[in-house]
């Protein structure tokens, strides 16, 4: 490993050089800590123990420079290193022990690759010369998280420590952004080495993180673009990744074509722009779906062509010719071939777009989508913001989106609420929407909220959770309490793992297998950690319960009583194409 | 239809390079039938696999990108049938003899 590692000064190194003032030394644990300050990291996020200690030691006299965040589970800290990721689009930092303190980072991780948030997570590991030998604690951690993580490696060594960070920082944050783990054996975090300056990675062999951009490529999709009488935007991820709002906003006036925007790509064209015609996806808006297999070209920008979005492959947009803009190039022809693939960073390709592609407008086109949202209004919309009796998780949503003006931070966990929330939450900004996408991860929600607290601390930061994804990780309440972090916390409890239940009713026959929850007294608990809270279940009440929520200054907690069998629709069922998307319980 | 195809992965020499290699053939449920890895002669610090696989030329070249987006990997090719994996092989073995 080793010669493998970027080039900086070793110990030995120092002190040839520096005969007349030996250099100082330090422990490995100190080095890590000069390295992640050097990296402008200021929050950790992580938990102790017996593998990590030396790397603890050393932290109680960075408290000036390095503010670390107890979390009460690891799962807890790698969440708000997403959250912290997601909001700042820094490198989100998580600290953890050997064994089971980083097996517990796993399915964070997992999130992270698949959701491409740059986090570096730093793991303590036995002694060196224990590996192997099935030492308490010992697991093997990097075999364990190579499938779930962009990068990983192991140090056991002080002076590789610098070198293995700097690379682990520039993996996260470059091309498409990744975790990557670096496992520090406890003789590497004890062991004295010269103090040295450290050097940022720039450059690894091996890994070109953006392709350079191929002109022709453009010019190929722009004829495509200039020629078509349907185009369409599908907007990504990327697009956030990428800070190309600007340019898609500016691509999407001069040449009059329509966004859709995936569920991790919320965010990334303003919602209320007059070219933007929804929200693609198994829960996603009427119009976009069913237009996906009408369009003639459909320019994917910064997306993977996930199956809740495509649903069916076999039925998805054959009639369209695809321009594929994507960064990762095993992306490119995984799932839909494209007519023509742009390999670039969706920026870089957007910008280069504008001057190629011709000015136009589509007002049939676009007019074909508001006449389908007006079906979906009359279906679907009109009775969740209107209805009787109890609750509805759309119209706790929408008043939720009008009392913020679509401004806030909302981080959703998994299922009705997230699916709910993504379709009537109206995003106005980048970087304020954060969820758990590919992975779908219940309990990502309220870790990942803290995180983004801290990362963007000016933003109200608001996580609408489940009731159960809410307890999955609900001991994070201690977080919040112990650092007073002013994170607001609607769940929306119908008492039932909602889109599971929802399932069973559609395709089950109504067997409501193991989905009823037996739920605490929410309120009771959120008081137990000294956080406000409320429970609101009558209509009349709903707006004053938000209002108090949003204008506390503390983090306040809100229960919202919903109806316990609502349905989340539009719904493209399981197996079906997206132009089956269906917008009621289908009559039998 | 499945097919032999010869990959010959160039990356660099460390400890896990050739489970991450053979964690995405895994996932892909890519057969391996034979495979072989050795550092390099004049370098220990790079090295490369050779492997036999019996897969689809679709996801024959899926799996090359995947291959190419590990961060150790430089260049994955892949050559139709197993005369590239003999020959190669075969050298390498002399070599090291």
């Amino acid at each position: 490993m080793d010669a493998l590692l970027t080039k900086i000064k070793t110990a030995g190194e120092a002190s040839s050089k520096k005969e007349a003032s030996p250099a100082k030394m330090i422990s490995g644990s100190e080095t890590l800590l000069q390295c992640l300050v050097a990296e402008n990291v200021n929050t950790l996020f992580g938990y102790p123990g017996g593998a990590i200690m030396p790397v603890y030691d050393a932290l109680y006299g960075y408290a000036d420079k390095l503010t670390h965040i107890l979390v009460r589970h690891e799962q807890g800290a790698v969440h708000a290193a997403q959250g912290f990721a997601r909001v700042s689009g820094k490198v989100g930092v998580a600290l953890a022990t050997s064994g089971p303190g980083a097996t517990n980072l796993v399915t964070g991780l997992a999130d992270a690759l698949i959701d491409s948030t740059p986090i570096v997570c730093i793991t303590g590991q036995v002694f060196a010369h224990l590996l192997g030998t099935d030492a308490f604690q010992e697991i093997d951690v990097i075999n364990t998280t190579i499938p779930v993580t962009k990068w990983n490696i192991q140090v056991t060594e002080a002076k590789d420590i610098a070198p293995a960070i700097a690379k682990a920082f520039y993996i996260a944050r470059t091309g498409r952004p990744g975790p990557v783990l670096v496992d520090i054996t406890k003789n590497a975090q004890n062991e004295m080495i010269a103090e040295a300056e450290y050097v940022p990675c720039k450059n690894i062999r091996t890994y070109k993180p953006k392709p350079e951009l191929n002109l022709s490529q453009v010019e190929e999709a722009a004829k495509l673009i200039n020629a078509a009488k349907r185009p369409y935007i599908l907007a990504g991820q990327g697009i956030l990744l990428s800070g190309a709002t600007e340019a898609l906003i500016a691509f999407s006036e001069k040449t009059g074509i329509p966004v859709a925007s995936t569920l991790l790509g919320l965010g990334g064209f303003p919602t209320d722009h007059p070219n933007y015609v929804g929200y693609l996806g198994m829960h996603g808006n009427y119009g976009p779906n069913v237009n996906t297999n009408e369009c003639d070209v459909l320019i994917a920008v910064g997306m993977r062509f996930d199956d809740r979005v495509t649903g069916n492959v076999s039925k998805y947009a054959k009639q369209a010719k695809v321009v594929h803009i994507e960064i990762d190039r095993a992306e490119i022809n995984k799932i839909i071939p494209a007519t023509v693939a742009v390999h670039a960073d969706a920026k870089e390709a957007l910008t280069a777009l504008i001057t190629k592609c011709d000015s136009n407008q589509y007002p049939e086109w676009i007019g074909s989508f508001h006449k389908m949202k007006d079906i979906e209004f009359e279906k679907v919309i009109k009775h969740e913001f209107n209805p009787t009796g109890e609750l509805m998780m759309a119209e706790v949503i929408h008043h939720l989106s009008e009392m913020t003006n679509g401004e806030a931070i909302i981080v959703t966990d998994v299922g009705q609420h997230q699916m709910t929330t993504s379709r009537y939450y109206e995003y106005k900004n980048p970087r304020t929407n954060v969820t758990s996408g590919g992975a779908g991860t219940m309990g990502f929600a309220l870790p990942a909220a803290i995180g983004a607290k801290l990362g963007m601390p000016v933003k109200q930061v608001i996580a609408v959770i489940g009731d159960g994804g809410y307890q999955m990780t609900v001991q994070e309440l201690g977080t919040i309490m112990q650092y007073k972090i002013p994170v607001k916390i609607l769940v929306l409890n119908n008492n039932f793992l909602g889109m599971v239940r929802q399932w069973q009713q559609l395709f089950h026959e109504k067997r409501y297998s193991f989905t009823e929850m037996s739920n605490p007294n929410f309120v009771k608990l959120a008081e137990a950690y000294d956080i406000p809270a409320r429970k609101v279940e009558k209509r009349e009440d709903l707006k004053a319960a938000l209002k108090e929520m949003l204008d506390a200054e503390t983090s306040f907690f809100l229960e919202a009583v919903v109806g316990k069998e609502d349905n989340v629709f539009p719904m493209v069922p399981a197996g079906a194409g997206v132009a089956e998307v269906i917008l009621e319980i289908p009559k039998k | 239809m499945k097919q032999n195809f010869t990959l010959a992965i160039h990356s660099d020499n460390n400890f896990s390079v050739l489970n991450r290699i053979v964690n995405i053939l895994n996932r892909r449920r890519v057969r391996i039938k034979k495979l072989m890895a050795h550092e390099n002669e004049n370098d220990f610090t790079r090295g490369m696999a050779l492997i036999l696989v019996h897969t689809t030329p679709d996801l024959m070249e899926k799996v090359k990108h995947q291959l190419e987006k590990l961060i150790e990997v430089e260049q994955a090719l892949y050559y139709e049938g197993s005369d590239v994996y003999i020959e190669l092989s075969a050298k390498h073995t002399e070599v090291a003899a």
